[in-house]
Protein backbone atom coordinates (compact mmCIF):
# COMPACT_ATOMS: atom_id res chain seq x y z
CA UNK A 1 0.00 0.00 0.00
CA UNK A 2 2.76 2.28 0.99
CA UNK A 3 4.56 1.35 -2.41
CA UNK A 4 1.63 2.15 -4.43
CA UNK A 5 1.01 5.73 -2.79
CA UNK A 6 4.85 6.51 -3.52
CA UNK A 7 4.65 5.14 -6.80
CA UNK A 8 1.81 7.45 -7.26
CA UNK A 9 3.52 10.49 -6.05
CA UNK A 10 6.42 9.53 -7.94
CA UNK A 11 4.65 9.66 -10.84
CA UNK A 12 2.86 13.10 -10.12
CA UNK A 13 5.85 14.86 -9.50
CA UNK A 14 6.86 13.82 -13.28
CA UNK A 15 4.09 14.72 -14.68
CA UNK A 16 4.11 17.68 -12.65
CA UNK A 17 7.77 18.50 -13.88
CA UNK A 18 6.93 17.98 -17.64
CA UNK A 19 3.91 20.12 -16.86
CA UNK A 20 5.76 22.91 -14.97
CA UNK A 21 8.08 24.04 -17.80
CA UNK A 22 5.30 23.99 -20.44
CA UNK A 23 2.89 26.10 -18.72
CA UNK A 24 5.52 28.63 -17.57
CA UNK A 25 6.83 28.40 -21.97
CA UNK A 26 2.75 28.83 -22.90
CA UNK A 27 2.40 31.82 -21.07
CA UNK A 28 5.12 33.50 -22.09
CA UNK A 29 4.62 32.34 -26.13
CA UNK A 30 1.34 31.83 -26.41
CA UNK A 31 1.09 31.98 -29.89
CA UNK A 32 3.93 29.19 -30.31
CA UNK A 33 1.95 26.96 -27.41
CA UNK A 34 -1.24 27.30 -29.44
CA UNK A 35 0.56 26.54 -33.01
CA UNK A 36 2.31 23.20 -30.88
CA UNK A 37 -1.03 21.98 -30.07
CA UNK A 38 -1.22 20.48 -34.25
CA UNK A 39 2.33 19.18 -33.57
CA UNK A 40 1.51 17.38 -30.84
CA UNK A 41 -0.33 14.90 -32.93
CA UNK A 42 3.03 13.16 -33.85
CA UNK A 43 5.79 14.65 -31.72
CA UNK A 44 3.91 14.52 -29.00
CA UNK A 45 2.71 16.69 -25.87
CA UNK A 46 6.21 17.29 -24.56
CA UNK A 47 8.02 16.99 -27.78
CA UNK A 48 9.13 13.53 -27.49
CA UNK A 49 8.74 12.03 -30.76
CA UNK A 50 7.39 9.10 -31.56
CA UNK A 51 8.94 6.41 -34.14
CA UNK A 52 5.21 4.55 -34.80
CA UNK A 53 4.40 7.77 -36.66
CA UNK A 54 7.81 8.56 -37.70
CA UNK A 55 8.12 11.57 -35.48
CA UNK A 56 11.50 12.48 -34.13
CA UNK A 57 12.06 13.67 -31.07
CA UNK A 58 12.08 17.84 -31.80
CA UNK A 59 12.06 18.88 -27.66
CA UNK A 60 14.56 21.42 -27.34
CA UNK A 61 16.33 21.19 -30.58
CA UNK A 62 18.28 24.92 -31.08
CA UNK A 63 15.59 27.71 -32.59
CA UNK A 64 17.56 27.92 -35.55
CA UNK A 65 17.57 25.01 -36.69
CA UNK A 66 13.76 24.19 -36.51
CA UNK A 67 12.98 27.34 -37.67
CA UNK A 68 15.21 26.18 -40.82
CA UNK A 69 13.95 22.94 -41.47
CA UNK A 70 10.11 24.38 -40.91
CA UNK A 71 11.10 26.65 -43.45
CA UNK A 72 12.55 23.94 -45.60
CA UNK A 73 9.51 21.70 -45.46
CA UNK A 74 7.23 25.56 -46.27
CA UNK A 75 9.16 26.05 -49.25
CA UNK A 76 9.39 22.17 -50.45
CA UNK A 77 12.83 21.90 -50.28
CA UNK A 78 12.50 18.87 -48.03
CA UNK A 79 9.53 16.42 -47.58
CA UNK A 80 8.23 16.49 -51.09
CA UNK A 81 10.42 13.28 -51.95
CA UNK A 82 8.27 10.42 -53.08
CA UNK A 83 10.57 7.96 -50.65
CA UNK A 84 10.49 10.19 -47.90
CA UNK A 85 7.39 8.60 -45.80
CA UNK A 86 7.80 11.04 -42.55
CA UNK A 87 8.79 13.74 -44.48
CA UNK A 88 5.48 13.58 -46.60
CA UNK A 89 3.79 13.79 -43.84
CA UNK A 90 5.52 16.76 -41.92
CA UNK A 91 5.37 18.96 -45.68
CA UNK A 92 1.40 19.08 -45.11
CA UNK A 93 1.73 20.02 -41.86
CA UNK A 94 4.08 23.00 -41.97
CA UNK A 95 2.02 24.34 -44.67
CA UNK A 96 -0.55 25.07 -41.85
CA UNK A 97 2.09 27.92 -40.68
CA UNK A 98 1.30 30.97 -42.64
CA UNK A 99 3.33 33.81 -41.97
CA UNK A 100 7.04 34.23 -40.54
CA UNK A 101 5.94 35.02 -37.46
CA UNK A 102 3.79 31.95 -36.88
CA UNK A 103 6.60 29.89 -38.27
CA UNK A 104 9.38 31.60 -35.49
CA UNK A 105 6.72 31.38 -32.56
CA UNK A 106 6.08 27.49 -32.90
CA UNK A 107 10.03 26.99 -33.17
CA UNK A 108 10.71 29.25 -30.29
CA UNK A 109 8.46 27.24 -28.50
CA UNK A 110 9.76 24.04 -29.49
CA UNK A 111 13.45 25.10 -28.85
CA UNK A 112 12.21 25.85 -25.26
CA UNK A 113 10.83 22.02 -24.19
CA UNK A 114 12.69 20.13 -21.99
CA UNK A 115 15.02 17.55 -23.77
CA UNK A 116 13.19 14.05 -23.42
CA UNK A 117 15.45 11.21 -23.05
CA UNK A 118 15.14 8.72 -25.85
CA UNK A 119 14.87 5.12 -25.44
CA UNK A 120 17.31 3.09 -27.44
CA UNK A 121 15.80 0.97 -30.06
CA UNK A 122 18.54 -0.30 -32.26
CA UNK A 123 20.82 -3.27 -31.70
CA UNK A 124 23.93 -4.56 -33.31
CA UNK A 125 25.67 -1.59 -33.54
CA UNK A 126 29.78 -1.30 -32.73
CA UNK A 127 30.81 2.08 -30.70
CA UNK A 128 34.41 1.32 -31.46
CA UNK A 129 34.35 1.05 -34.68
CA UNK A 130 31.55 3.95 -34.95
CA UNK A 131 34.28 6.42 -33.38
CA UNK A 132 36.49 5.77 -36.31
CA UNK A 133 33.79 6.27 -38.88
CA UNK A 134 32.57 9.65 -36.50
CA UNK A 135 35.75 11.08 -37.24
CA UNK A 136 34.04 12.76 -40.48
CA UNK A 137 31.32 13.99 -38.49
CA UNK A 138 33.25 15.79 -35.94
CA UNK A 139 34.22 18.75 -38.77
CA UNK A 140 30.37 19.67 -38.41
CA UNK A 141 28.44 18.19 -35.44
CA UNK A 142 31.64 18.82 -33.02
CA UNK A 143 33.10 15.84 -31.09
CA UNK A 144 30.64 15.67 -28.42
CA UNK A 145 27.33 15.79 -31.05
CA UNK A 146 26.49 18.95 -29.59
CA UNK A 147 26.18 20.85 -33.44
CA UNK A 148 27.45 23.85 -34.78
CA UNK A 149 24.94 26.90 -36.13
CA UNK A 150 28.09 28.60 -37.43
CA UNK A 151 27.73 25.18 -39.99
CA UNK A 152 24.25 25.15 -39.70
CA UNK A 153 24.92 21.52 -38.26
CA UNK A 154 22.27 20.71 -35.38
CA UNK A 155 22.95 18.72 -32.24
CA UNK A 156 22.88 15.10 -32.85
CA UNK A 157 23.71 13.77 -29.64
CA UNK A 158 20.62 12.90 -27.39
CA UNK A 159 18.53 12.14 -30.71
CA UNK A 160 16.32 8.64 -31.11
CA UNK A 161 18.51 6.57 -32.61
CA UNK A 162 15.74 4.84 -35.17
CA UNK A 163 15.87 8.96 -36.52
CA UNK A 164 19.23 8.97 -37.02
CA UNK A 165 19.62 5.76 -39.04
CA UNK A 166 16.05 7.05 -41.11
CA UNK A 167 18.16 10.18 -41.79
CA UNK A 168 21.05 8.93 -42.72
CA UNK A 169 19.71 6.60 -45.47
CA UNK A 170 17.60 9.07 -46.69
CA UNK A 171 20.64 11.67 -47.03
CA UNK A 172 22.49 8.83 -48.52
CA UNK A 173 19.77 7.81 -51.22
CA UNK A 174 19.34 11.95 -51.84
CA UNK A 175 15.76 12.11 -50.85
CA UNK A 176 16.12 14.09 -47.96
CA UNK A 177 15.31 16.70 -49.70
CA UNK A 178 16.63 19.61 -52.09
CA UNK A 179 18.12 22.20 -49.28
CA UNK A 180 22.18 22.68 -49.41
CA UNK A 181 23.00 21.16 -46.27
CA UNK A 182 21.33 17.96 -47.41
CA UNK A 183 23.45 18.17 -50.47
CA UNK A 184 26.32 18.00 -48.06
CA UNK A 185 25.17 15.67 -45.80
CA UNK A 186 24.55 13.25 -49.08
CA UNK A 187 28.25 13.45 -49.54
CA UNK A 188 29.32 12.77 -46.06
CA UNK A 189 26.28 9.19 -45.88
CA UNK A 190 28.44 8.49 -48.53
CA UNK A 191 31.25 7.37 -46.61
CA UNK A 192 29.27 5.33 -44.45
CA UNK A 193 29.48 1.54 -46.78
CA UNK A 194 26.44 -0.14 -45.53
CA UNK A 195 23.56 0.07 -42.97
CA UNK A 196 26.06 -1.84 -40.28
CA UNK A 197 28.31 1.41 -40.56
CA UNK A 198 25.44 3.58 -39.68
CA UNK A 199 24.41 1.58 -36.59
CA UNK A 200 28.15 1.61 -36.17
CA UNK A 201 28.37 5.68 -35.81
CA UNK A 202 25.09 6.00 -34.09
CA UNK A 203 26.28 3.05 -31.33
CA UNK A 204 28.94 5.84 -31.39
CA UNK A 205 26.49 8.95 -30.62
CA UNK A 206 24.37 7.14 -28.20
CA UNK A 207 27.80 6.66 -26.37
CA UNK A 208 28.22 10.77 -26.67
CA UNK A 209 24.60 10.70 -25.16
CA UNK A 210 25.56 9.39 -22.14
CA UNK A 211 28.32 11.33 -22.09
CA UNK A 212 25.87 14.79 -22.87
CA UNK A 213 23.42 13.08 -19.76
CA UNK A 214 26.28 12.64 -17.47
CA UNK A 215 27.65 16.20 -17.80
CA UNK A 216 24.19 17.38 -17.01
CA UNK A 217 23.95 15.66 -13.86
CA UNK A 218 27.17 17.50 -12.92
CA UNK B 1 -26.82 19.20 -63.92
CA UNK B 2 -23.38 19.16 -61.44
CA UNK B 3 -21.84 20.58 -64.30
CA UNK B 4 -24.29 24.07 -64.10
CA UNK B 5 -22.80 23.37 -60.33
CA UNK B 6 -19.76 24.55 -61.34
CA UNK B 7 -18.06 21.43 -61.68
CA UNK B 8 -16.95 20.34 -65.19
CA UNK B 9 -17.26 16.86 -66.52
CA UNK B 10 -14.21 15.22 -67.39
CA UNK B 11 -14.29 12.05 -67.80
CA UNK B 12 -16.16 8.92 -70.46
CA UNK B 13 -18.37 8.08 -67.30
CA UNK B 14 -18.82 11.25 -65.68
CA UNK B 15 -22.05 12.43 -67.62
CA UNK B 16 -23.70 8.59 -66.74
CA UNK B 17 -22.85 8.98 -63.20
CA UNK B 18 -24.46 12.96 -63.23
CA UNK B 19 -27.34 11.41 -65.05
CA UNK B 20 -27.75 8.71 -62.22
CA UNK B 21 -27.44 11.75 -59.84
CA UNK B 22 -30.19 13.87 -61.82
CA UNK B 23 -32.71 10.80 -61.32
CA UNK B 24 -32.22 10.92 -57.93
CA UNK B 25 -32.31 13.83 -57.21
CA UNK B 26 -35.52 14.39 -59.38
CA UNK B 27 -37.24 11.02 -57.45
CA UNK B 28 -35.84 12.60 -54.03
CA UNK B 29 -36.99 15.89 -54.70
CA UNK B 30 -40.28 15.19 -56.17
CA UNK B 31 -41.12 13.41 -53.45
CA UNK B 32 -39.96 16.02 -50.38
CA UNK B 33 -42.13 18.71 -52.14
CA UNK B 34 -44.86 16.55 -52.23
CA UNK B 35 -44.31 15.02 -48.78
CA UNK B 36 -44.15 19.03 -47.35
CA UNK B 37 -46.53 19.79 -49.32
CA UNK B 38 -49.23 17.47 -47.96
CA UNK B 39 -47.83 18.05 -44.25
CA UNK B 40 -48.13 21.68 -44.35
CA UNK B 41 -51.87 21.04 -45.85
CA UNK B 42 -52.93 18.75 -43.58
CA UNK B 43 -51.84 21.19 -40.31
CA UNK B 44 -53.58 24.55 -41.63
CA UNK B 45 -56.78 22.30 -43.28
CA UNK B 46 -57.42 20.39 -39.70
CA UNK B 47 -55.99 23.34 -37.24
CA UNK B 48 -58.07 24.17 -34.17
CA UNK B 49 -61.36 25.38 -34.60
CA UNK B 50 -63.83 26.61 -31.93
CA UNK B 51 -66.16 23.88 -31.00
CA UNK B 52 -64.44 21.15 -33.00
CA UNK B 53 -62.87 18.38 -30.63
CA UNK B 54 -59.62 16.38 -32.18
CA UNK B 55 -60.06 13.12 -33.01
CA UNK B 56 -57.50 10.78 -32.05
CA UNK B 57 -56.92 8.89 -35.57
CA UNK B 58 -55.25 4.90 -35.41
CA UNK B 59 -54.87 4.86 -38.99
CA UNK B 60 -56.32 1.08 -39.54
CA UNK B 61 -59.00 2.08 -41.80
CA UNK B 62 -58.51 1.32 -45.52
CA UNK B 63 -59.06 4.49 -46.74
CA UNK B 64 -56.33 6.07 -43.90
CA UNK B 65 -54.13 3.47 -44.57
CA UNK B 66 -53.82 4.67 -48.27
CA UNK B 67 -52.21 7.50 -47.16
CA UNK B 68 -48.75 5.39 -46.32
CA UNK B 69 -49.68 2.46 -49.27
CA UNK B 70 -50.02 4.29 -52.48
CA UNK B 71 -46.83 6.25 -51.58
CA UNK B 72 -45.07 3.35 -50.71
CA UNK B 73 -45.40 1.35 -53.67
CA UNK B 74 -44.98 4.38 -56.10
CA UNK B 75 -41.28 5.22 -54.50
CA UNK B 76 -40.71 1.45 -54.76
CA UNK B 77 -41.25 2.28 -58.30
CA UNK B 78 -38.95 5.07 -58.17
CA UNK B 79 -36.17 2.82 -56.15
CA UNK B 80 -36.55 0.15 -59.13
CA UNK B 81 -35.94 2.79 -61.44
CA UNK B 82 -32.55 4.15 -59.72
CA UNK B 83 -31.92 0.65 -59.34
CA UNK B 84 -31.64 -0.69 -62.76
CA UNK B 85 -29.90 3.31 -63.75
CA UNK B 86 -27.05 2.96 -61.08
CA UNK B 87 -26.65 -1.00 -61.50
CA UNK B 88 -25.63 0.18 -65.20
CA UNK B 89 -23.27 2.78 -64.21
CA UNK B 90 -21.66 0.16 -60.98
CA UNK B 91 -20.99 -2.21 -64.11
CA UNK B 92 -19.34 0.06 -66.80
CA UNK B 93 -17.41 1.98 -64.11
CA UNK B 94 -16.69 -0.50 -61.80
CA UNK B 95 -16.70 -4.07 -62.67
CA UNK B 96 -16.08 -3.45 -66.14
CA UNK B 97 -12.03 -2.56 -67.20
CA UNK B 98 -11.69 -2.02 -70.51
CA UNK B 99 -8.66 -2.45 -72.65
CA UNK B 100 -6.55 -0.98 -75.48
CA UNK B 101 -3.60 -1.11 -76.75
CA UNK B 102 -2.44 2.30 -76.26
CA UNK B 103 -3.73 2.40 -72.48
CA UNK B 104 -1.45 4.18 -69.79
CA UNK B 105 -1.14 2.82 -66.51
CA UNK B 106 -0.42 5.04 -63.60
CA UNK B 107 0.16 4.14 -60.27
CA UNK B 108 -1.08 5.68 -57.10
CA UNK B 109 0.39 5.55 -53.79
CA UNK B 110 -1.26 7.13 -51.20
CA UNK B 111 -0.03 7.91 -47.76
CA UNK B 112 -0.66 9.83 -44.30
CA UNK B 113 -0.58 12.27 -46.29
CA UNK B 114 0.59 12.74 -49.63
CA UNK B 115 -0.67 10.85 -52.99
CA UNK B 116 2.76 9.80 -55.07
CA UNK B 117 1.81 9.21 -58.77
CA UNK B 118 4.33 6.95 -60.89
CA UNK B 119 3.79 7.76 -64.52
CA UNK B 120 5.82 5.83 -67.11
CA UNK B 121 8.26 7.03 -69.39
CA UNK B 122 9.05 7.15 -72.80
CA UNK B 123 8.86 3.64 -72.82
CA UNK B 124 5.37 3.65 -71.43
CA UNK B 125 6.31 1.19 -69.18
CA UNK B 126 6.06 1.45 -65.01
CA UNK B 127 8.96 -0.32 -63.09
CA UNK B 128 11.84 0.94 -65.49
CA UNK B 129 14.40 3.54 -64.95
CA UNK B 130 12.35 5.94 -66.58
CA UNK B 131 9.31 5.93 -64.73
CA UNK B 132 7.85 9.75 -63.38
CA UNK B 133 7.13 9.92 -59.83
CA UNK B 134 5.52 13.02 -58.52
CA UNK B 135 4.30 14.42 -55.39
CA UNK B 136 0.67 15.55 -55.31
CA UNK B 137 0.29 15.95 -59.11
CA UNK B 138 -0.71 13.44 -61.77
CA UNK B 139 -0.24 13.86 -65.23
CA UNK B 140 -2.59 12.13 -68.06
CA UNK B 141 -3.54 12.87 -71.52
CA UNK B 142 -6.64 13.46 -72.90
CA UNK B 143 -8.96 11.22 -74.79
CA UNK B 144 -6.37 8.35 -73.57
CA UNK B 145 -7.52 5.22 -71.74
CA UNK B 146 -5.29 5.15 -68.15
CA UNK B 147 -5.76 2.22 -65.72
CA UNK B 148 -4.70 3.47 -62.13
CA UNK B 149 -3.12 1.16 -59.45
CA UNK B 150 -4.33 1.98 -55.39
CA UNK B 151 -1.62 1.10 -52.66
CA UNK B 152 -1.21 3.01 -49.82
CA UNK B 153 1.42 2.76 -47.59
CA UNK B 154 -0.14 3.17 -44.26
CA UNK B 155 -3.94 3.40 -43.53
CA UNK B 156 -7.24 3.54 -45.86
CA UNK B 157 -7.03 6.43 -48.09
CA UNK B 158 -9.57 7.06 -50.76
CA UNK B 159 -8.59 8.22 -54.23
CA UNK B 160 -11.57 11.07 -55.47
CA UNK B 161 -11.34 12.93 -59.32
CA UNK B 162 -14.45 15.04 -59.08
CA UNK B 163 -14.42 16.51 -61.86
CA UNK B 164 -14.02 12.38 -63.24
CA UNK B 165 -17.09 11.43 -60.49
CA UNK B 166 -14.13 9.19 -59.87
CA UNK B 167 -13.91 7.69 -56.08
CA UNK B 168 -11.89 4.75 -55.04
CA UNK B 169 -11.10 3.32 -51.45
CA UNK B 170 -7.37 2.53 -50.90
CA UNK B 171 -6.60 -0.09 -49.02
CA UNK B 172 -3.47 -1.37 -47.32
CA UNK B 173 -1.67 -4.45 -48.51
CA UNK B 174 -4.04 -4.30 -51.67
CA UNK B 175 -3.18 -3.07 -55.29
CA UNK B 176 -6.98 -1.58 -56.31
CA UNK B 177 -6.61 -1.35 -60.14
CA UNK B 178 -9.46 1.21 -62.08
CA UNK B 179 -9.92 2.93 -65.10
CA UNK B 180 -10.77 6.48 -66.41
CA UNK B 181 -10.34 8.09 -70.13
CA UNK B 182 -9.97 11.72 -68.95
CA UNK B 183 -12.52 14.19 -71.81
CA UNK B 184 -11.19 17.59 -71.28
CA UNK B 185 -7.73 18.94 -70.67
CA UNK B 186 -7.11 20.91 -67.61
CA UNK B 187 -6.10 21.40 -64.35
CA UNK B 188 -8.17 19.92 -61.45
CA UNK B 189 -8.45 18.86 -57.98
CA UNK B 190 -7.81 15.11 -56.70
CA UNK B 191 -8.85 15.02 -53.10
CA UNK B 192 -8.61 12.16 -50.20
CA UNK B 193 -11.96 11.49 -49.14
CA UNK B 194 -11.91 8.79 -46.29
CA UNK B 195 -10.77 10.30 -42.91
CA UNK B 196 -7.31 9.38 -42.57
CA UNK B 197 -5.77 11.35 -39.95
CA UNK B 198 -4.96 14.85 -38.64
CA UNK B 199 -3.32 15.72 -41.97
CA UNK B 200 -6.60 14.67 -43.70
CA UNK B 201 -7.85 17.86 -45.24
CA UNK B 202 -3.78 18.58 -46.05
CA UNK B 203 -3.20 15.97 -48.82
CA UNK B 204 -4.79 18.18 -51.53
CA UNK B 205 -3.23 16.92 -55.08
CA UNK B 206 -3.71 17.91 -58.90
CA UNK B 207 -4.71 16.03 -61.90
CA UNK B 208 -2.67 17.74 -64.49
CA UNK B 209 -4.80 16.57 -67.99
CA UNK B 210 -2.80 17.28 -71.09
CA UNK B 211 -3.03 16.97 -74.91
CA UNK B 212 -0.91 14.49 -76.80
CA UNK B 213 1.58 16.83 -77.68
CA UNK B 214 1.63 18.64 -74.03
CA UNK B 215 1.91 14.88 -72.72
CA UNK B 216 4.55 13.31 -74.73
CA UNK B 217 6.62 16.93 -74.50
CA UNK B 218 6.03 16.59 -70.47
CA UNK B 219 6.87 12.95 -70.03
CA UNK B 220 10.46 13.69 -72.62
CA UNK B 221 11.72 15.97 -69.91
CA UNK B 222 10.63 14.61 -67.15
CA UNK B 223 11.89 10.83 -67.73
CA UNK B 224 15.41 12.46 -68.78
CA UNK B 225 15.62 13.83 -64.89
CA UNK B 226 14.28 10.83 -63.37
CA UNK B 227 16.70 8.72 -65.43
CA UNK B 228 19.51 11.00 -64.12
CA UNK B 229 18.75 10.56 -60.46
CA UNK B 230 18.23 6.87 -61.02
CA UNK B 231 21.57 7.04 -62.23
CA UNK B 232 23.18 9.04 -59.16
CA UNK B 233 22.15 6.01 -56.74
Amino acid sequence: MHSHRSLVIAAACVALAAFVPRAALAADNPRGAELFELCTQCHGAAGEGNPMALAPSIAALPEWYVLNQLNHFRTGARGTHPEDVGGLRMYPMAMTLKTDEDTKAVAAYVAGLPPVRQTQTLSGGDPARGAQLYAVCTQCHGPNGAGNPAMQSPPIAGQADWYLLSSLQKFKAGTRGTYPNAAIMRGMAGTLPDEQAMKDVIAHILTLNANTAANAAQ
Amino acid sequence: MIEILGLPAASTFADDIDRVFTIIFVAVGFWFLLAEGVFFWLIFRFKKKDGVKAQYITGELKSEKRWITVPHNIILLFDIVIVVAAVQVWYDVKQDLPEEPDKQVVRVIAQQWAWTFVHPGPDGKLDTPDDIAKVNEMHVQADRLHHFQLESKDVIHSFSVPVFRLKQDVIPGRVITGWFTPTKTGTYDIQCTEICGVGHALMPAKIVIQTAAEHAEWVAKNSSVAVASAALR
